[in-house]
């Protein structure tokens, strides 16, 4: 199993034995790739001239007929639990990042200052948990080694390192006594909070994978209300003003009920190609369990059951597509779907 | 091509065509490309089930893979077809050897005592299905298929995914930090990420022999050339005149798979390594469109997830402002009809 030269994956070691020396018994310019028989000028091979048109209507038939499939069609991803603990933890910071703004509007400046905390709390564990999960982790500042604004994962490293430095620099002046500085980088943090929490969807979206790749549009709405979720309920489990712990009790109904409703339409939309799961069952209970504590008046169970269900939510979603790119007949049919559309 | 990352001049696009209506199976572009690259082995795994083909797919350590496209009933228009292209002439005869001239090369064998293989043949085995039947087995060498949309290269957040002066995509593994993007990005399912390495790999079209005007290994080693290399427009016209040919001997399902469509009906833009095939894509493995996943959707999927980002974060602001106390009733309204309808 271990190469002959050089590391397993890596580079062989090798050198040439004249400095810019030619490669030995070979043609130049590619002669040698027409040694064979078929390339004479006699050859049966292939036919003197062909019809383009013809030859582009042979190639939507071809692939226009449909064939017993026969796997594997593409590869899952390989992302282990960091993946959607991430995308929970930094949903967190950018609904905290929301709920700071929002006390800051309504005069609640005490509340605010420990929102700001909750944000930077809950985005100490993303570094780490990003690291652990690349395949290389010492290599991990390669990930900002370009400015690649096509790429969402490229776009989210920069997203989550100016979203750190914005959080941290609020929190700083917070402790520093300099409220206004504060208010300013909480304000700050909203736009980057905004894509810091919707990125992850759109990340997912952008891949093969059926099952995301035919949420495009929901899959960032329906991840922001997670955020917005998580970050109410970590903010009210920690503040003491009752006014403003009310108002993040509406926000939570308010962000449950927008995941709930854009769930059901995606998975309306999606039809065959919705994934059901244990998570996502796991998620629907703690969703109702959580609505049974607001009722019975336990708010701070129902945060905690809320921030379960949007834990449940994301594990659900990166898993979904584990099984949706491992389902053959799902990554055919939605090739399929686009060639029908030409 | 902008894209380019590394200039020369009058480098041209390189390509491969695989043809496998003349592919044995003998999976010598496998070993070639393993030898050449000095990627480990897989390990000797008996896939079970009858296959001859235990290699299994593409992975970080398979760059390229000989399909066995197995135990396939030949379909009633195979049939068909092959009984018009008997008819008009096309395969050749059946040598017609009469008994008595095998019997003199029998030494004290009668003549009587020999059955007349050839009319016993002829007789009772139905030509046209037996012919047919030999789709019961086709192979396809499988290879990344250096697309013009390269989802992979889209993807990849650090830059390592790069377009070469030759319009190929290579992974730089000095680059690469195995963050696994490119992996779910590719509509192919060709990248894998190495599970002793760490970092993604796949196909270079040996970047480093084409440096030298040399060609690939797998097209090198090919006994039977179903794997040829060249200039790209060059090899796109021997495989649309391979395919006239084929339509001229009656095999009307011989098409491209990713050269010679319309700009709109291309697969990925056009692929860099394209194939002839004889069934349907799916038999293969192979999805029936394709396009790079971050170019279709990304900019939808951002534009959706900002507004909805910026939706919540006014939403979180507006809730702390008024009071709405309907909001737990709606919440527990949209639990309810999640309850009901699962």
């Amino acid at each position: 199993m271990s190469p002959a030269v050089g590391k397993s994956g890596g580079p062989g070691s090798w050198k040439r034995a004249v400095k810019d020396g030619a490669v030995a018994l070979h043609a130049r310019d590619w002669a040698d790739a027409k040694w064979s028989s078929i390339f004479a000028r006699d050859s049966a091979y292939a036919a003197d001239s062909a019809d383009p048109e013809a030859i582009a209507a042979a190639n939507l038939r071809g692939r226009g007929t449909e064939g017993e499939i026969q796997g594997p069609m593409m590869k899952p991803a390989v992302w282990t639990w960091e993946v959607p603990t991430y995308f929970w933890f930094g949903g967190m910071a950018a609904g905290a990042s929301f709920v700071a703004f929002a006390c800051d509007l309504s005069g609640d400046h005490d509340s605010a200052v420990l929102a700001r905390r909750v944000a930077l709390g809950a985005l100490m564990p993303c570094p780490p948990l990003l690291v652990a999960d690349l395949g290389r982790p010492e290599r991990f500042h390669h990930m900002l080694r370009i400015f690649k604004p096509r790429s969402p994962m490229s776009m989210g490293s920069w997203c989550l390192s100016l979203f750190g430095g914005i959080a941290f620099s609020a929190v700083v002046s917070d402790l520093l006594e300099r409220p206004r500085l504060a208010r300013f980088l909480g304000a700050l943090s909203v736009p980057v909070g905004a894509y810091l929490g919707s990125y992850t969807g759109v990340l997912l979206a952008s891949t093969a994978v059926p099952v995301w790749k035919q949420s495009a549009r929901f899959l960032g709405p329906i991840f922001v209300s997670t955020a917005t979720l998580t970050g109410a309920g970590a903010v009210r489990l920690t503040v003491s003003s009752h006014q403003t712990k009310t108002a993040l009790a509406r926000v939570e109904d308010a962000a449950v009920t927008a995941e709930l409703v854009l769930s059901a339409i995606n998975r309306r939309r999606l039809g065959s190609l919705a994934v059901e799961g244990p998570w996502f069952s796991r998620a629907q209970w703690l969703v109702r369990g959580g609505l049974a504590a607001r009722l019975c008046r336990l708010n701070p169970l129902a945060s905690v059951c809320f921030m379960g269900a949007a834990l449940c939510y994301r594990f659900g979603w990166v898993r979904a597509g584990h099984a949706s790119a491992t389902d053959d007949a799902a990554v055919a049919s939605t090739a399929r779907l686009h060639i029908t559309q030409h | 091509m902008s894209e380019i990352s590394i200039q020369r001049e009058d480098a041209q696009r390189m390509g491969f065509f695989t043809d496998t209506t003349v592919c044995i199976g003998c999976k010598a572009c496998e070993v070639a490309c393993k030898q050449w690259n000095d990627l480990p082995a897989d390990g000797a795994v008996f896939r079970g089930k009858g296959s001859y083909d235990h290699t299994g797919q593409l992975g970080a350590d398979t760059w390229r893979h000989v399909r066995f496209i197995e135990l396939l009933e030949p379909s009633e228009i195979a049939r068909e077809e092959a009984a018009r292209a008997l008819a008009n002439g096309a395969g050749g005869q059946l040598p017609q050897i009469p008994a008595s001239e095998l019997a003199e090369a029998g030494a004290g064998v009668r003549s009587e005592e020999i059955p007349d293989l050839v009319s016993m043949a002829s007789q009772e085995v139905d030509v046209a299905r037996a012919v047919a039947d030999m789709d019961r087995w086709v192979f396809m060498s499988d290879v990344c298929k250096h697309c013009t949309n390269a989802g992979c290269m889209d993807a990849c957040p650090t830059g390592a995914l790069i377009r070469t002066e030759f319009e190929t995509v290579i992974l730089q593994p000095d680059v690469c930090n195995g963050c696994g993007y490119c992996i779910p990005s590719c509509p192919f399912g060709v990248v894998d990420r190495s599970h002793d390495d760490g970092r993604a790999s796949k196909c270079t079209l040996c970047y480093d022999r084409l440096e030298d005007g040399m060609e690939p290994a797998c097209a090198k080693a090919c006994p039977t050339d179903s794997i040829q290399f060249g200039t790209y427009e060059e090899l796109v016209n021997l495989a649309e005149r391979r395919v006239a040919k084929l339509h001229e001997k009656g095999l009307d399902r011989a098409y491209l798979y990713g050269a010679g469509d319309a700009p709109e009906n291309a697969i990925a833009g056009g692929l860099g390594a394209f194939f002839l095939l004889t069934e349907p894509p799916e038999r293969y493995g192979l999805p029936a469109d394709a396009d790079s996943p971050i170019q279709q959707n990304v900019v939808p999927a951002t534009l959706a997830a900002m507004a909805a980002a910026f939706g919540a974060a006014a939403s979180v602001a507006a809730l702390f402002r008024f009071r709405a106390r309907f909001l737990t009733g709606m919440a527990v309204a949209a639990a309810g009809v999640e309850a009901w309808r699962s």
